[in-house]
């Protein structure tokens, strides 16, 4: 009964058999030889008995079963057992064998039929066959469902990149050698209004940018070789960098462009801040520097036949312009600190009321100068607490009287009030100078934006102070604004919380 | 001896206008200062043929960034003023990368200008140009 060279387990684990035979005898018997060969074995006594254990510790590779059983046949275990597992491979063992039972047996899914009584070779044969033969269907059944699971992934990967393509931030054309718009994602038909409503494929030619159709032209027509062109292209609001590259075929042929638009108009907002930015530096740096060298330049040249006196208000119109310089380059340095998140406040318990009233002190000399009356209202005298860092709120409160007091007309007024509003302290501080227009006011508060006017020229400003104002206000979790009426004056208000972190 | 005749001097910044006041006042010329080129040219047209400016000094970047220039052709197409020089003082010689400065002759005269400075302007520089032009 030993076969050599024929595996009685498929794969590492051994196959499981089921025998359902109401004869103890051939029960047994089968038991012993299977187990022998390392097949695991239960065993039943009868159909419905055969039926609870393949219920319950099913799933079985082989259905080994008799024909004619009390309480429920053979047939009726196999038709059940296959209802339940496909797989399953029945075996039929009957003593009664006839072709028509065989007939019967096949049609009910069973694969080959052992005619009692039988030789362990026999059986272990017909076994061995059996389990071969539904390995390779379990192998051809995965086969087929490994494909089936790569077509599917297939199809869902296409929809993936169409809808990945689709959702892209930059604009994507694809133009085919005939100068055909082949595919257009959502982003290119909301940057080029005109090919939005077209189906596809449509003409290049349909494009009303020039810019576009030339440089997709020149990539179409370019000889062998790879290329990419970029661009930058004004369409109506927006500035877009355009890269255009050839699909090449393996051949080496061009079959047609790609082009990609991403949408620079920030970017370009961005340099034209850098160079207001340059230009501001090179017209408020250099004016100080010149004057300041322009005076000591005076003095050091004798033409003033050494008059102390003059020499001495001529330095300090020289000092002056340095400590414009100097505030100036602070003024930098903190926001250049706060942009980059290296600017950390230390809050300590302040008074505001204090604060305003040195800000008002120290606009007392230019304001003197020009005549203008600086006063500070307060309905409560006495300290106005609250936690802050005390030089930003300086900074704060000091920007805003100063500006207050600069665009104020000689013989102005300024009105400075400090208040405690609910969980707030509020500065007003209101002029009534030039005024701001609807438009400025919008844009007093970002930075290097400085209101260009008649009143505004000659009075100098780095466009800075507002900008930094505002983020020192924020940092403190609180606002600024401002109302004003051109001609008649400004109110800018501040509103800074008492505590960082209400209790 | 003629009557003195005025130097008109124009720049929005009370500094320069100031300091180039005492280089000319030094000397003996009567200086008339402006914040405004509008204003000046006012001034001049008021004051010309007769008693008119001996010369011009003005700032370039004012309200505008050509208020200098503009002033420079509005005082140079003035009949009665065509003849009067005009100097050119700037302490920002390019801007958004164009450079103002005048290389020749012609670049000046494209500027309707008879002499450039870069700011600060040195006193006898100043001095010996303004001389050389009033004569």
């Amino acid at each position: 009964m030993n076969t050599p060279g024929l595996p009685p387990v498929t794969g590492s684990t051994p196959a499981r058999i089921l025998v359902v035979d109401d004869e103890l005898g051939v029960r047994e018997g089968c038991r012993k030889i299977l187990a022998a060969e390392g097949y695991e074995v239960v065993t039943a006594g009868d159909g419905k008995a055969g039926l609870e254990q393949f219920l319950e510790r099913g799933p079985f590779a082989v259905l080994l079963v008799d024909l004619l059983m009390p309480r429920m046949s053979g047939l009726e275990l196999i038709r059940e057992a296959r209802q339940r597992d496909a797989d399953i491979l029945p075996i039929i063992i009957t003593a009664h064998a006839t072709i028509d039972t065989a007939v019967e047996g096949t049609r009910q899914g069973a694969y080959s039929y052992i005619p009692k009584p039988f030789t362990p070779d026999e059986l272990l044969l017909s076994i061995k066959n059996g389990l071969e033969r539904r390995a390779l269907s379990l192998e051809a059944r995965r086969l087929r469902e490994e494909r089936e699971r790569r077509m599917l992934e297939l199809a869902s990967e296409r929809s993936r990149s169409t809808t990945i393509i689709s959702a892209l931030t930059d604009g994507i054309l694809v133009i085919n050698s005939e100068r055909l718009v082949v595919l257009r994602n959502n982003a290119a038909a909301r940057f080029l209004p005109d090919c939005a409503g077209r189906e596809i494929p449509f003409p290049l030619d349909a494009l009303s940018s020039p810019d576009v159709r030339e440089i997709v032209d020149v990539v179409l027509r370019a000889p062998a070789g790879y290329m990419i062109l970029s661009k930058q292209i004004p369409l109506g609001q927006s500035t877009y960098m355009v890269n255009v590259s050839p699909v090449i075929e393996p051949d080496g042929a061009t079959s047609g462009a790609v082009a990609v638009f991403s949408d620079v108009t920030e970017l370009k907002k961005l340099d034209t801040a850098k160079s207001m930015f340059v230009s501001m530096v090179a017209h408020e740096v250099k004016s100080p520097l010149a004057a300041t060298e322009g005076w000591l330049n005076l003095v050091l040249s004798g033409m003033l036949k050494h008059d102390a006196a003059e020499e001495h208000r001529m330095i300090e119109r020289a000092l002056v312009r340095v400590r414009t310089l100097r505030g100036m380059v602070n003024e930098l340095l903190s926001l250049t600190a706060i942009q980059t998140g290296n600017f950390t406040l230390k809050r300590v318990a302040v008074d505001a009321a204090a604060v305003a009233a040195e800000a008002v002190e120290s606009s007392r000399e230019k304001a003197a100068e020009r005549n203008i009356e600086v006063a500070v209202d307060r309905e409560d005298p006495g300290p106005l607490s609250l936690l802050a860092d005390r030089d930003a709120l300086a900074i704060i409160y000091g920007n805003l009287v100063e500006n207050a007091v600069k665009y104020s007309r000689d013989g102005g007024h300024v009105r400075v009030h400090v208040r405690r509003d609910g969980m707030y302290a509020t500065l007003r501080v209101a002029d009534d100078g030039i005024g701001i227009s609807a438009d400025d006011c919008q844009r007093v508060f970002e930075e290097f934006y400085r209101v260009r006017g008649e009143h505004t020229a000659g009075i100098p400003g780095t466009g800075l102070g507002l900008s930094l104002v505002k983020r020192l206000a924020e940092l403190h979790e609180g606002t600024v604004s401002v109302t004003s009426t051109l001609g008649q004056g400004s109110e800018f208000t501040v509103r800074i919380p008492i505590s960082a972190h209400p209790a | 001896m003629p009557a003195p005749r005025t130097i008109f001097l124009v720049d929005d910044d009370k500094d320069f206008l100031e300091m180039e006041r005492s280089i000319l006042a030094s000397q003996g010329y009567t200086v008339a200062c402006f914040t405004d080129p509008r204003a000046a040219l006012a001034a001049l047209r008021a004051g010309a043929p007769q008693d008119g400016p001996a010369l011009v000094i003005t700032d370039l970047m004012m309200k505008e960034l050509d208020a200098g220039f503009s002033f420079a052709r509005a005082v140079k197409s003035e009949p009665g003023l065509a003849g009067v020089p005009v100097i050119i003082v700037s302490a920002v010689a390019s801007q958004r990368g164009f450079d103002f400065r005048p290389r020749t002759q012609a670049d000046l005269a494209a500027m309707h200008a008879d002499a450039w400075f870069d700011k600060p302007v040195a006193p006898d520089a100043l001095l010996a140009r303004v001389k050389e032009l009033m004569r």
